[in-house]
């Protein structure tokens, strides 16, 4: 057996080959099947600057004015009173008037996602409307502390969920810093968001079994609960397993438990058609499954008749070293799911922002990435083994990557999904702008 | 030309195209000539903030399109209800689309709007059921059905029974699980597994699906719920955890998170040396997967490296 455990070097990057990939995604039109994302044009420009900026090719295959040119594609999107829309869509032109103006509004994620895009860019962020756009922030805030994604005739409209707050949270990072008191903008005083109340939202939201979802009571799921966590630490009120704010409302209550259920995100399972669903089936239902890859498992009833684990893989979600060495271990995004390129952004990430990432698996991590989801000829990653690769999981897979310890990517910032190095022009703003940074990231 | 241009009934609308601002546009789509068509008439329509029955056709077409669209969604609703428009027609419309695209978030709140208004919910879990037969953890239909359960106080109409049915199907499936515990402890008031009784029911419940697949960790969650919410200590799980996690048969582990619930056990009895030994199973043997986690938890017990 101990022959087995060779398993080979580790796969490597094709760096070459997802630098193309952005480089397609950056130059030249996005196919058609892109349509149904027209409306989130805005994150989609993020993916492509930052996808290229952690592989370091952003200043290499573009040009100092195609840069320009994308900075202004941003600042297009500005809304004349403050915030970004997703794309140019919903600017009604030179028949855009009071009646019409609630169908083009600003974007909570938009918003978000052009001011980090822009910080990637290097922007100045000098044509940004930086007080309209906090005092936009604050009316995008729910009584119970939620925030919405659009105001449309004086009601926020959109979910409740933790990705509204995230950006929401990170729009205010960005723009205010962490100052808590009024800050006064071109002779305007702009008060700060309630953090109280949104922080009590993402402790409603807490699951019993330590995940966060986007409402009370919904399962959690691990994209919530990077959101939930990112918005946290934006905010100053992040409990981590180390330690607790005792003073101020925080949050996750449990951060242990919270710990827990992102490891146990981590999982050897990779097939979705592989009929784990239907695995466990009664013995009245399926006495006997042919397992799809054509092994028996027994479903007679009772642990005392089941065989240990070890001796039966599909019986177990745990997997041997074995393996752990040629498949790798991907994350999953809820329990008993299979593993999905994405999840090993939104649970990596989540653990990075708590201070934990080193405690997953990183070595399985980065085979199940660069083995399994990879794509050896277009570059970028599918969302599963063999899948084509999309701009999602192809973003999402390089800065899961760098959080996963590979050298081949830019040293991610997991709490703001762009490269450290991007993250660190923030200071410099918060100077020019005179507002308070936090004293600990 | 166009299928708008090309209409009669269009002809009075002078479509407005998008304008994207200049060179190097970033995330440009590659457009079919209807889609940049419905596009600049929706455009125009809703710069003429028109409400109409076309509004609806013009709508639908564009949600098929796109249907992450978000103002497109609320400017259909407003219309709805401005022109007094059959809402029941509009879920018949829905349930449609929401077959074609089922990750779709919008689709499931414009449903709640409707069915809200409507103030009634026949056939509503019957359809929810339908979409399960799909995807049994599809994330918005397991929401929706929570905001039905509590808009229209379905709470023991049959919806403990449902999650039963839905875990007798799989029984791992983390969403029914899930839902079972809304059902049980998300009412108002209710004293879910605070309640003696309720609290064995549930208890038992959990052991007979663990019974059935021991290495699931949905059920192992719902009974450490169901302990951590009515203020149990664990050590009440001990025997029950043993069946499948004996320090005594080392070799004969049946469940990792029996193995893993027996070391709270242990750290909660203050027996470390045990729990130590427990996680160094877990560690080198049951779950690899996680070997850096366990060690770290033998760490906080603050014992020498040795002892393990
Ligand atoms: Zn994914």
């Amino acid at each position: 057996m101990t022959i087995l455990h060779e398993a080979g070097p580790e796969p490597r990057l094709e760096k070459a080959r997802h630098i193309k990939y952005w480089t397609r995604c950056l130059k030249t039109f996005l196919p058609r099947q892109y349509t149904g994302n027209d409306s989130n044009r805005m994150y989609l420009a993020y993916f492509i600057i930052s996808a290229l900026d952690l592989l370091d090719a952003l200043n290499t295959v573009s040009t100092g004015n195609e840069r320009r040119d994308h900075v202004n594609w941003i600042y297009r999107c500005q809304h004349p009173k403050g915030g970004f829309r997703m794309w140019p869509g919903t600017d009604l032109g030179d028949r855009a008037n009071d009646t019409n103006a609630k169908w083009d509004p600003a974007n909570i994620p938009a918003t978000y996602f052009a001011l980090a895009a822009l910080l990637i860019l290097d922007d100045d962020f000098e044509r940004v409307k930086r007080g309209q756009c906090l005092l936009w922030l604050q009316k995008m805030q729910r009584e119970d502390g939620s925030f919405g994604e659009t105001l449309v005739d004086g009601v926020v409209e959109g979910g409740r969920d933790p990705r509204l707050g995230y950006c929401a949270t990170g729009v205010r990072h960005i723009l205010r810093g962490s100052s808590a008191e009024p800050i006064s903008i071109d002779g305007q005083t702009v008060r700060d968001i309630d953090v109280d109340s949104f922080v009590r939202c993402v402790r409603v939201a807490e699951s019993f079994d330590g995940g966060i979802a986007d409402e009370p009571f919904h399962e959690p799921q691990a994209g919530y609960t990077f959101c939930s966590l990112g918005a946290l630490a934006f905010v100053g009120r992040l409990n981590t397993p180390d330690k607790s704010n005792p003073i101020e409302p925080n949050a996750p209550c449990d951060p242990h438990n919270v710990l827990k259920w992102l490891l146990s995100r981590q999982t050897e399972l990779t097939d979705p058609d592989a009929g784990l669903d239907t695995e466990f089936h009664t013995a009245e239902e399926a006495p006997n499954t042919q397992h799809a890859e054509g092994k028996h498992v027994s479903k007679e009833n009772g642990a005392r008749d089941s065989k240990p684990i070890r001796q039966d893989p599909y019986q177990s979600v745990g997997s041997s070293i074995f393996d752990l060495l040629v498949d790798g271990a991907g994350m999953n995004g809820r329990t008993n799911k299979v593993a999905d390129t994405c999840y090993a952004f939104w649970v990596g990430a989540s653990l990075d922002i708590v201070g934990c990432v080193t405690l997953c698996n990183r070595a399985g991590l980065r085979r199940y990435l660069l083995g399994k989801t990879q794509h050896g000829v277009l570059g970028g990653f599918g969302k599963f083994p063999g899948d084509l690769p999309d701009l999602y999981h192809s973003y999402l897979g390089l800065a899961a990557l760098s959080l996963a310890g590979s050298d081949q990517v830019k040293r991610l910032d997991g709490g703001m999904c762009l490269s450290a190095e991007a993250r660190g022009r923030l200071p410099g703003l918060w100077d020019a702008w005179a507002v308070e940074g936090p004293t600990t990231t | 030309m166009g299928k708008y241009a090309d209409d009669e009934q269009w002809s009075d609308v002078v479509p407005l195209p998008t304008d994207e601002g200049g060179d190097n546009p970033l995330a440009a789509i590659a457009y079919s000539e209807e889609y940049e068509e419905t596009m600049s008439y929706l455009r125009a329509i809703m710069a003429a903030n028109e409400y109409s029955p076309r509004v609806l056709d013009l709508t639908e077409d564009l949600i098929d399109m796109n249907p992450a669209h978000y103002t497109v969604w609320l400017y259909r609703a407003q219309c709805l209800f401005a022109i007094d428009s059959d809402l029941k027609e509009e879920l018949e419309w829905l349930n449609e689309t929401a077959l074609t695209h089922q990750k779709n978030y919008q689709i499931w709140h414009h449903r709640n709007l409707i069915v809200d208004k409507l103030d009634q919910c026949e056939g509503e879990t019957a359809f929810v059921e339908s979409m399960f037969e799909r995807d049994a953890k599809n994330y918005h239909v397991w929401s929706y059905r929570q905001w039905l359960v509590r808009r229209f106080g379905l709470w023991d109409k049959g919806e403990l029974e449902f999650t039963e049915q839905m875990l007798q199907r799989d029984v791992r499936n983390n969403s029914a699980w899930n839902h079972r515990w809304f059902v049980v402890n998300g009412q108002e008031g209710a004293a879910g597994v605070g309640d003696p009784d309720i609290r064995a029911r549930e208890m038992k419940f959990a052991m007979l699906a663990i019974a059935k697949a021991p290495q699931n960790q949905s059920p192992w969650n719902y009974l450490r719920g169901i302990t951590k919410k009515s203020g149990m200590s664990l050590a009440h799980l001990k025997d029950f955890a043993e069946q499948y996690a004996s320090l005594d048969q080392p070799d004969n582990i049946h469940s990792s998170f029996a193995l893993d619930l027996l070391a709270d056990i242990l750290v909660e009895e203050k027996n470390t040396k045990q729990a130590a030994q427990a996680l160094d199973l877990l560690e080198k043997t049951y779950d690899p997967i996680r070997k850096n986690y366990w060690a770290y938890r033998k760490e906080q017990l603050g014992l020498p490296a040795a002892v393990a």
